[in-house]
C-alpha cells in the first residue's frame, strides 16, 4: 500500500468513506429486502396465491329425465365444441379466416361471430361450432394452442336419447334469450340478476324452454359453481386446482311416471296419422304413455335450430307438429261424451236405465230436425243399447230432460272443463258450455237446442284427450277421483280439484257395461276391436266422431258425407276410449286420429293394440323411484295401490 | 512518457504464466460463482417459456465470452491502459456522436450505432473509458497541481460531455451511472466538503426543474409511478405500476426461504415483465428467499470491496482512480438496480451484473473488473518517474 504522498491519504480517507457509504447502501437495501420478505410476507403471500388463480363460472350439470323405470329420456352427451375469446385474440377477424380453413364457416357467419363477441362482454366466449366431428376436434385441438383466442374443450350437451318420442313431454332447452333472462329473473334483485344473466350467457348453460324441462327448471338445473384455474399472466391456464368446495352441484334427476317403451310402441302405431294417446293407470292416475303425433326432435334446438327448419315445422298447419294434442289440442268429445250424459242423466233421475226411447234415425225439437248418425234410425233403446249403438236420439231426448247446467256441473265432475296441471306448461281446459259460459263468452242465453247438440258431445263442448282419459279411468274404477299426473319424482304441482264428490258406483258400473257393450256384444259400435289378442281379455271403449265441420242439409241430401269425396281437412277425428282388461281395468286411454273419419275404423285399432301392449310389458308395474304418496288424493283415496 | 523507468520492465520480463498465477483468483472465482448463480436463475425464469428457452446456454456462452475479456484486460499491461486513456476515451465520445446521426434504434432509444457486422451501444464502452480519462486526468494533475477547487472543473467536463450525448438518447440509466461513477472519483479525488454540500442542495433544488424540463413524458411516468407506490397509493396495476407491483409481490412472498428453485409462482407464471433481464432478481427473492438473497447481494459488497482493496494498494494514481471506478461503476449497476426493483427508486432499465440476461453489461462488468486486475498486476508500477 502507498500513501507517502498527501493525495494518497486523502485518496485512502476518501475511499473509506466511499465504501462506508456503499456498504450503508447495502445494508438498506438488505434492510428493504427484509421488510418485504419477511416483515410484508403474508400480504404478498396473498396477493401472489390470487394473482396466478382465477374462478371460471362452471354451469351446473343439470339433472337428467328419466320414464318411470329410470330409462333416460334426457341425458347429457359429450361434444366437442370450438368458440372464440375475443379478449384473448389478437384479430379475431384473422383468427376466424384461419379457422375456416380448418371448419367451414361462411363469411356471414364469420361477421356474425364477430358481431356477437363485440356485443358480449371480452372474457365471454362465443361459440362457433358445437357439434364437432371427432376428426375436426382433435385437429383444431391440436392447432389450439398456436392460435390465441381459440378455445377447443369437450362439453356436455344435453341430448335426447329417445329423440321424438317424448318431445311434447319434455320439451327442450335452449340458450337463453333476453325473454327467457327476464323471466328468469323474475322477483331477483339487482345482484341476483347479473348472477343469473353471467350464469346463462355461460356457452355451457341451457334453460329449459317448454315442457318438464321449463317447469321443473329449478330442480333440472343445479348450482353454478366455479372451476379454480391457475393462469399466468397472459391468462392462459396452466392447471386446474381441485377444489370440491366450488364445484358446481348437478340438478337432480326426475322421474316421470311414463313408460317410455309403450309410448315408443304407440307413436309407431299411429303410423303417418297424426293424432293423440293418453294411458293412464286407473287406480294412481299415472300417465303411462302421453302421445302426441307427429312430433319434433328436441335434440334440435339444442344449439339453435335454424330458421328455416322452425318454418318447417310451424307452418305444417295440418298436422302442427309444435303443438301437444293430448294436452293442448280440444275437439269436441263427439259419442265418447254419452257415458258422463247418460250418468248425468242418472244421478239427476229424469231417466230410469231401462226406460226405452224411440230412434226413428231423427228427432224433432221446436221447428228443427236433429239427425240420428243412423238414418234408418235405432229403433226403441234403453240406456245400455242407447250407449252400445251410439244411439244420438236417445242422448238429444236425455239431455234435453236434464238440461245444461246439470250436464254441466257432471262434466266437471268428471275432470272436464279445467286444466289438469303436470307440470309439463300448456295444458288447455277445453270448453263446458252452459248459460254463464255462453253469456260471458258470446253475450246470448243458452238456447235450449243447444243442449241437444252437447248431448251428443257436439256443439260448443270441447274437450282435451288427456281429459277424456281422466274419464275413462274415473268410470274404469267406479267413480275414484283420480288426478292425473306425469311426474314421479320431481317437483309435483300442486292438485287442483275443485270437484271432489266421487261419482255413484253403481252408475259407473253401468257405464263400464255399456262400453264392454260396445266393443263385446252384439250391436257394438267397436265389435271388432274388442280383443286384446291376449287370449281372454277384452277392453271395454266407446267410440266417438268429432265433427270438424257441420255438415250442411244440402250436403246430406246430395248423400255427400264422408270418405275420400272431401277433402283431409275436412274430414272428422275419430275417437275412442276404453280401458282393459274388461274384467279388472287397470288401463284407460283415450285415442284421436285426426281427421280419421270413424271411431270404430280409425281411432279403436289403435287403442286397443296400444292396450295390449301396455297389458304385455306390464307398464303399470312399480316404478323405480320411491313411491310417495299421490297427489289425486281426494277424498276417496285416490292414491291407494 | 518517455521516461518511463526499468520498474515497468520488471514486469514485463516476468513470463506469461507467473501473470496468470498473480492474477486476484479469490475474485476471480468469485465473480464466476456469481455468474453461474445468474444461469441458476435464469433457467428458473424462463424455462416455462419455449421461446425463451435457450436464453440460459446463451447466458453462459456470454459469460464464457465476458470470462475472456476480463482476462484479456487484466493481463493487458497496466502502462498500456495508461497510454491508451485518451485515444479511447476521444474515440467513445466520436462514436457517441455517431450514434446521434447514424444510430439506430434499439428498445425505443437511439443507442447502437454499426460497425462493420455488429451493433455495438458507444454508451457501455464510455463507462470503462471515462473511468480510464478521469484516471489518467488525476494522476496528471495531481503531480502538478496539488488541491483547490478548479482542479475538478475539467473533469466535471469530462463526465458531462458524454453524458448530455448519453442523455439525448435518450439513455437515462447510463447518463446517471456516468455521473455516480465519475462523481464518486471526483469525491475521492477530495473535492472539498463544502463545495459536496452545495452541490448537494443544488442538486436537491433542481430536482422540480428537471421533473419538468428536462424528463421525457415516459420518464415522467415512471417516476410518478414510483412517487406514487412509494407512499403506497393504490397504483393502477395494469399500467405503469403493473411492474413494480407485481416485482413486490414475488419479492414480498418469498419469505425467508422461499418456495423453492423453479418453484416461484409468481416467476414461472410471466408475471413479470422483463423478469429474466432487469428484474431478474424477483426470481432470486421469490424463490430462494431472504437468506440466499441477501447472501447474493453481501457476495456481491466482498468482491466489491475485494475490488476496492486493490485499488487502495495500488501505486499509481492512475491505478488508484481506474481500479475504484470500476468498482464504483459496477457498484452503481447493483446498488441502482436493486434499489429499483425493490421499489425504493424509480424504474430505470438498469440491470444486475452478471445475473440479468444481457450480453452488453455482462462484457462491461468483465471489462471493470479486468481493469481492477490489470491494476492489481500493474500495483507496483508507478507509472512515471516523479513518483
Amino acid at each position: 500500500m502507498s500513501g507517502n504522498r498527501p493525495i494518497d491519504a486523502l485518496f485512502n480517507r476518501r475511499a473509506v468513506i466511499a465504501a462506508g457509504g456503499g456498504a450503508a447502501l447495502f445494508g438498506g437495501l438488505i434492510a428493504r429486502l427484509f421488510q418485504l420478505q419477511i416483515m410484508e410476507h403474508e400480504r404478498f403471500e396473498v396477493a401472489a396465491a390470487e394473482n396466478g388463480v382465477r374462478l371460471d363460472l362452471a354451469p351446473p350439470q343439470r339433472g337428467r329425465i328419466l320414464d318411470r323405470f329410470g330409462r333416460a329420456l334426457a341425458a347429457h352427451r359429450q361434444a366437442g365444441r370450438v368458440s372464440i375469446v375475443r379478449e384473448q385474440a389478437d384479430d379475431l377477424t384473422k383468427l376466424l379466416s384461419a379457422l375456416s380453413e380448418q371448419i367451414e364457416i361462411s363469411p356471414e357467419r364469420q361477421a356474425r361471430l364477430i358481431r356477437d363477441a363485440r356485443r358480449q362482454a371480452s372474457f365471454q366466449p362465443v361459440t362457433v361450432k358445437s357439434e364437432l366431428s371427432y376428426e375436426d376436434f382433435s385437429r383444431l385441438a391440436v392447432r389450439a394452442p398456436s392460435m390465441p383466442g381459440l378455445q377447443v374443450e369437450m362439453a356436455a350437451t344435453r341430448s335426447y336419447p329417445r329423440g321424438r318420442d317424448f318431445a311434447h313431454v319434455l320439451g327442450y332447452v335452449a340458450k337463453a334469450s333476453e325473454t327467457d333472462l327476464e323471466r328468469l329473473s323474475e322477483g331477483a334483485n339487482a345482484q341476483e340478476r347479473a348472477a343469473i344473466r353471467r350464469l346463462f350467457k355461460h356457452p355451457d348453460m341451457r334453460t329449459g324452454r317448454s315442457g318438464v324441462e321449463r317447469f321443473a327448471e329449478e330442480w333440472l338445473r343445479g348450482e353454478a359453481g366455479f372451476r379454480k384455474l391457475e393462469t399466468n399472466a397472459a391468462g392462459r391456464i396452466i392447471r386446474e386446482f381441485d377444489d370440491p368446495t366450488l364445484a358446481p352441484r348437478p340438478g337432480r334427476d326426475l322421474y316421470l311416471t311414463v313408460d317410455a317403451e309403450l309410448q315408443k310402441f304407440a307413436i309407431d302405431r299411429f303410423g303417418e296419422e297424426s293424432g293423440a294417446a293418453v294411458v293412464l293407470d286407473i287406480e294412481t292416475g299415472d300417465i303411462l304413455a302421453f302421445v302426441s303425433t307427429p312430433a319434433f326432435d328436441p335434440n334440435d334446438f339444442v344449439n339453435g335450430i335454424s330458421s328455416a327448419d322452425y318454418a318447417v315445422l310451424r307452418d305444417d298447419v295440418e298436422y302442427s307438429p309444435l303443438y301437444h294434442k293430448a294436452y293442448d289440442g280440444t275437439y269436441p268429445p263427439g259419442s265418447t261424451f254419452k257415458m258422463v250424459v247418460a250418468a248425468a242423466a242418472l244421478e239427476a233421475g229424469v231417466i230410469d236405465p231401462r226406460e226405452r226411447v224411440y230412434c226413428p234415425g231423427h228427432y224433432r225439437f221446436g221447428n228443427n230436425t236433429w239427425h240420428c248418425w243412423k238414418k234408418r234410425g235405432h229403433g226403441s233403446v234403453n240406456m245400455h243399447s242407447a250407449i252400445k249403438g251410439s244411439c244420438d236420439v236417445y242422448f238429444y231426448e236425455v239431455a234435453k230432460r236434464m238440461g245444461i247446467e246439470h250436464l254441466a256441473d257432471y262434466s266437471k265432475r268428471m275432470g272436464f272443463g279445467q286444466r289438469w296441471e303436470l307440470g309439463l306448461m300448456g295444458g288447455r281446459s277445453g270448453v263446458v258450455p252452459n248459460d254463464e259460459w255462453k253469456r260471458a263468452a258470446r253475450g246470448e242465453p243458452w238456447y235450449e237446442g243447444e243442449t241437444l247438440n252437447i248431448g251428443i258431445g257436439q256443439g260448443q263442448v270441447s274437450t282435451s284427450p288427456l281429459q277424456l282419459a281422466v274419464m275413462t279411468a274415473r268410470i274404469a274404477n267406479e267413480g275414484k277421483l283420480i288426478t292425473p299426473r306425469i311426474i314421479g319424482e320431481g317437483p309435483r304441482p300442486e292438485a287442483d280439484i275443485p270437484f271432489d264428490e266421487p261419482m255413484d258406483p253403481e252408475h259407473m258400473q253401468r257405464m263400464k257395461a255399456a262400453m264392454f257393450g260396445v266393443t263385446s256384444e252384439a250391436g257394438g259400435t267397436a265389435l271388432r276391436s274388442g280383443d286384446l289378442g291376449l287370449g281372454g281379455p277384452r277392453l271395454a271403449g266407446k267410440t266417438g266422431t268429432s265433427q270438424v265441420r257441420r255438415i250442411s242439409a244440402a250436403e246430406r241430401a246430395t248423400g255427400i258425407l264422408k270418405g275420400e269425396d272431401i277433402d283431409r281437412r275436412l274430414r272428422d277425428h275419430a275417437l275412442f276410449v276404453a280401458y282393459a282388461p274388461h274384467d279388472d281395468p287397470k288401463y284407460a286411454i283415450s285415442v284421436i286420429v285426426e281427421h280419421g273419419e270413424g271411431g270404430s275404423k280409425a281411432a279403436a285399432p289403435v287403442a286397443r293394440d296400444i292396450l295390449a301392449e301396455a297389458l304385455r310389458i306390464d307398464s303399470r308395474r312399480a316404478p323405480s323411484y320411491t313411491q310417495t304418496a299421490s297427489i289425486g288424493g281426494g277424498t276417496t283415496g285416490g292414491g291407494a295401490r | 512518457m518517455v521516461a518511463l523507468s526499468s520498474n515497468s520492465l520488471d514486469f514485463s520480463r516476468k513470463s506469461f504464466f507467473t501473470q496468470v498465477r498473480s492474477l486476484p483468483w479469490g475474485l476471480i472465482l468469485m465473480i464466476c460463482a456469481m455468474a453461474m448463480i445468474g444461469v441458476a436463475i435464469l433457467h428458473s425464469a424462463t424455462f416455462t417459456n419455449p421461446e425463451e428457452a435457450g436464453l440460459p446456454m446463451r447466458q453462459a456462452v456470454r459469460f464464457a465470452i465476458a470470462f475472456g475479456v476480463l482476462l484479456f484486460t487484466a493481463l493487458i499491461p497496466l502502462r498500456w491502459w495508461f497510454w491508451a486513456a485518451w485515444p479511447s476515451y476521444l474515440a467513445t465520445l466520436v462514436l457517441l456522436v455517431a450514434v446521434e446521426f447514424f444510430g439506430f434504434t434499439g428498445g425505443g432509444a437511439q443507442r447502437w450505432v454499426q460497425i462493420g457486422p455488429i451493433g455495438v451501444q458507444p454508451s457501455e464502452f464510455m463507462k470503462v473509458t471515462l473511468t480510464l480519462a478521469l484516471a489518467a486526468y488525476y494522476h496528471k494533475r495531481w503531480n502538478d497541481y496539488s488541491g483547490g477547487f478548479l482542479i475538478h472543473l475539467p473533469a466535471l467536463a469530462l463526465i458531462a460531455i458524454p453524458a448530455a450525448l448519453i442523455f439525448r438518447q435518450p439513455d437515462f440509466g447510463t447518463t446517471l451511472a456516468l455521473f455516480a461513477s465519475g462523481g464518486i472519483l471526483i469525491f475521492l479525488a477530495g473535492l472539498w466538503w463544502r463545495v459536496i454540500t452545495a452541490i448537494a442542495v443544488a442538486a436537491v433544488a433542481s430536482i422540480p426543474a428537471i421533473y419538468f424540463f428536462v424528463l421525457q413524458d415516459y420518464q415522467r411516468e415512471r417516476v410518478d409511478t414510483y412517487l406514487a407506490q412509494l407512499t403506497g397509493a393504490s397504483v393502477n396495476v395494469m399500467d405503469d405500476g403493473y411492474q413494480i407491483e407485481q416485482a413486490k409481490i414475488a419479492i414480498g412472498s418469498g419469505g425467508w426461504t422461499g418456495k423453492g428453485y423453479m418453484e416461484g409462482t409468481q416467476s414461472q407464471l410471466d408475471y413479470i415483465p422483463e423478469q429474466h433481464t432487469d428484474f431478474i432478481l424477483t426470481v432470486l427473492a421469490e424463490e430462494f428467499g431472504f437468506l440466499v438473497t441477501s447472501g447474493v447481494l453481501l457476495l456481491w459488497m466482498v468482491i466489491l470491496g475485494l475490488g476496492l482493496v486493490i485499488a487502495l494498494r495500488a501505486a499509481s494514481l492512475f491505478a488508484r482512480f481506474a481500479a475504484a471506478g470500476a468498482v464504483a461503476t459496477v457498484a452503481f449497476y447493483i446498488l441502482f438496480n436493486v434499489a429499483m426493483v425493490l421499489g425504493l427508486v424509480p424504474v430505470v432499465g438498469v440491470p444486475l451484473p452478471l445475473l440479468s440476461y444481457g450480453g452488453t453489461v455482462m462484457i462491461t462488468t468483465a471489462a471493470c473488473f479486468g481493469l481492477v486486475g490489470a491494476v492489481h498486476l500493474g500495483r507496483k508500477d508507478p507509472l512515471n518517474s516523479r513518483a
